[in-house]
């Protein structure tokens, strides 16, 4: 049976504990390689790949062209310093657009 | 000669009685006021005419006089730099004859019958010669030689050949034949309905290259080759042939305006002589004929204007020159056909055109062609004719039109909606065609490059795409479409935009030669390619899209003729800019 791999993005103080989990970690704080990083580890047979929102947020281009795709799948994650919210958007986002409305966070009325 | 009477008249159509020993296609004076006519159908003594002036004022019982001779051009020096209306009348001498419309009945000589030209033989006495060969040759203009040959009918030795000044008149050689001796004048005629002579039709080989992008790269037409432009009103046809007839590789053009805007004729008259062959560098006036038949000249005669000019074009081709010719439109010509033909009370075909419609249009395209002309020397000439169609609205399935595209090998379809972008020539990528390309290609591989033929084919399947993604844009969003999908878009704009779109009325950008037109190509698809790998690596689209290398690609277009140099240092600027966003590192600015 073929192994599909995770890996995790990020600033290396938030990522490095996932190295104990297993997960192959490419810390980086720049945005450029972390793009090429993407790219690189989707053509590698990463089936997940973590991104700390903080990188996340200016890597719309790279998230996008794999949102369709089954694999990967990037998932956003808080780094050390909180989290931006913008895993929570996507989450709601993707609950919105399965059911027409979103249970989750909306308030009613 | 027959003497008849006019016995009905309808617009250009005349029907005389009386007519008994004429023939068809014989030319004939009307009335009194020596109208030109052509007999063009014959029932027992009564011939229908149609004449090729106004006939307001003309009655029954006025005669008509046969002159037993068919319509006919007079080929000889002189006809190079000329305008001439469409029975082969020159208009300027016409004005000085009667003011600035042709008054009715003038009569005037088709070429200069008493300028004197430089008669230098090539041929010597004792020579045997046939019809064809070459015995001298006039200096018409600065860049064309006006190859003096022997008419058709004449083969033996020659007895004398002179040298020296002499009008078309007078005897130039004369030749001992089997019938006794014959005097050769420089000045011949022709039959205009009759297709000259050739020894065999080749197959074309080489491209008639015209320096405009869209049409030498996608869809060349041959030397010797056919080829049309439809297009609705305002879509740029005239344009386009005035662009050929400036810009085409061949040594004569022949320029027919038949039932056009006079003021187009008037834009070819006033640029013509200014404009420099990138050849020789001498006035593109020098390697002219004008044949002008505007919408205001009479209907008849645009009939006439068609056959003129090409018999015009293929006396040259047996010369061994290469020669292009222009009909401006062939639409007005077909309404001719459509009048006269609705007077003489045929049955009509579809739209009213007359049934023999697509007979005529094969009759006129297939004398073009690349030949070996007749003579001892078996020269190789080609007349090469480009006709435009102005189909009503646009539709293409109106009967000129598919008449036209029946028999000619090049289809380059005008589109309104590409004129209404501004994008010119508003050639369609898509549904135009060229059916040389497969010949051509050797040619391309051994004149330009070797990978020509496969730089043409990816552009055009770039161009396809395009197509094929803007469908799924219009359907689910351009969101829908992955980052290398949205690149092919921005690489096909750029070929749009870069390349095929050509201003005619840009200095530099008018006219780009073949190797040009290569490097062009080559930077685009070089991007394109570069870009492609770059994506999958991991560049931002965003950051690849906003390189200002892009600028320059845009501007490769103004890079000067044999400035090969430029095109190195872009193509080193596309690799250095790219390999740079790939490597480094830090914010990104866009």
């Amino acid at each position: 049976m073929y192994m599909y791999k995770i890996g995790v993005i990020g600033d290396k103080d938030s990522i490095l504990g996932f190295k104990a989990l297993g997960i192959s970690v490419f810390p980086t704080n720049d945005i450029r390689e972390a793009n090429r990083l993407i790219h690189k580890l989707a053509r590698e047979n990463y089936a997940v790949i973590f991104v700390t929102e903080q990188l996340a947020k200016d890597l719309d281009e790279a998230i996008g062209e794999y949102k369709n795709s089954l694999t990967p799948a990037i998932i956003m994650i808080p780094n050390n310093r909180g989290t931006l919210g913008l895993g929570i958007d996507g989450v709601k986002k993707s609950v919105e657009k399965a059911i027409g409305s979103d249970i989750l966070f909306g308030k009613e009325g | 000669m027959s003497d008849g009477r006019i016995i009905k008249v309808s617009g250009p159509l005349v029907i005389a009685e009386g007519m008994l020993d004429a023939k068809m296609y014989d030319v004939v004076r009307v009335s009194d006021k020596n109208l030109i006519g052509e007999i063009i159908e014959i029932r027992g003594d009564k011939a229908s005419i149609q004449v090729y002036e106004e006939t307001s004022g003309l009655g029954p019982g006025e005669p008509v006089v046969s002159t037993g001779e068919p319509l006919s051009v007079e080929l000889g020096p002189g006809l190079i730099e000329s305008i001439f209306d469409g029975i082969q009348r020159p208009l300027d001498i016409v004005r000085s004859a009667s003011g600035d419309h042709i008054a009715r009945g003038v009569q005037v000589e088709k070429l200069n019958k008493t300028r004197k030209w430089n008669f230098e033989p090539t041929a010597k006495q004792g020579d045997a010669v046939k019809a064809g060969d070459i015995i001298g040759t006039v200096k018409e203009t600065s860049i064309v030689d006006h190859k003096i040959m022997v008419p058709h009918g004449i083969e033996g030795t020659i007895e004398e050949i002179y040298s020296g000044e002499f009008t078309i008149l007078e005897t130039v050689a004369r030749i001992k034949t089997k019938d006794g001796i014959k005097e050769v004048q420089m000045l011949q005629k022709w039959p205009v309905r009759k297709g000259r002579p050739y020894k065999e039709k080749m197959s074309p080989s080489t491209p008639m290259t015209t320096g405009q992008r869209i049409i030498d790269t996608f869809f060349p037409v041959a030397k010797g080759g056919t080829a049309c432009i439809p297009g609705p009103f305002g879509s740029g046809k005239t344009v386009v042939q005035h662009q050929l007839a400036k810009w085409a590789d061949a040594e004569i053009v022949v320029y027919i305006g038949c039932g056009e805007r006079g003021n187009e004729m008037t834009d070819v008259l006033m640029e013509f002589p200014e404009l420099k062959d990138p050849k020789t560098g001498e006035p593109l006036m020098k390697r002219t004929v004008l044949i002008a038949n505007t919408s205001d000249m009479p209907v008849a005669a645009r009939e006439a204007s068609i056959y003129t000019g090409i018999t015009i074009g293929e006396y040259f081709r047996d010369m061994g020159y290469s020669v292009a010719l222009m009909a401006d439109s062939t639409s007005r010509w077909a309404e001719a056909l459509r009048e006269m033909s609705g007077r003489l009370e045929e049955m009509p075909g579809e739209e009213g055109y007359p049934a023999y419609l697509g007979s005529r249009a094969a009759e006129f395209y297939e004398r073009a062609g690349k030949v070996v002309c007749v003579g001892t020397e078996d020269r190789e000439g080609a007349l090469t004719a480009v006709g435009a169609v102005s189909p009503p609205g646009g539709d293409l399935s109106e009967p000129v039109t598919q008449a036209t595209l029946r028999i000619v090998k090049v289809f380059w379809g005008l589109d309104a909606a590409l004129a209404y972008r501004r994008h010119f020539p508003a050639i369609n990528w898509l549904q135009s065609y060229s059916l040389y390309l497969d010949r051509l290609g050797d040619w391309f591989t051994e004149e330009v490059a070797l990978d020509w033929n496969n730089l043409r084919m990816e552009t055009m399947k770039l161009l396809q795409e395009e197509a094929e993604l803007n469908e799924i844009v219009r359907l689910v969003g351009f969101d829908a479409l992955s980052l290398k999908d949205r690149f092919t878009l921005e690489a096909s704009k750029s070929i749009r935009e870069d390349y095929l779109h050509q201003n005619a009325f840009h200095e530099i950008d008018t006219y780009t030669s073949i190797h040009k037109q290569y490097r062009m190509l080559k930077a685009i698809l070089l991007f394109y390619h570069e870009g492609q790998k770059a994506l999958s690596e991991g560049a931002f689209y965003k950051e690849l899209t906003t390189l200002p290398v892009r600028e320059d690609i845009a501007k490769a277009k103004l890079i000067l003729e044999n400035d090969y140099e430029s095109f190195d240092v872009l193509e080193a600027n596309i690799r250095d800019q790219i390999a740079s966003i790939l490597s480094k590192g830090g914010k990104i600015v866009c």
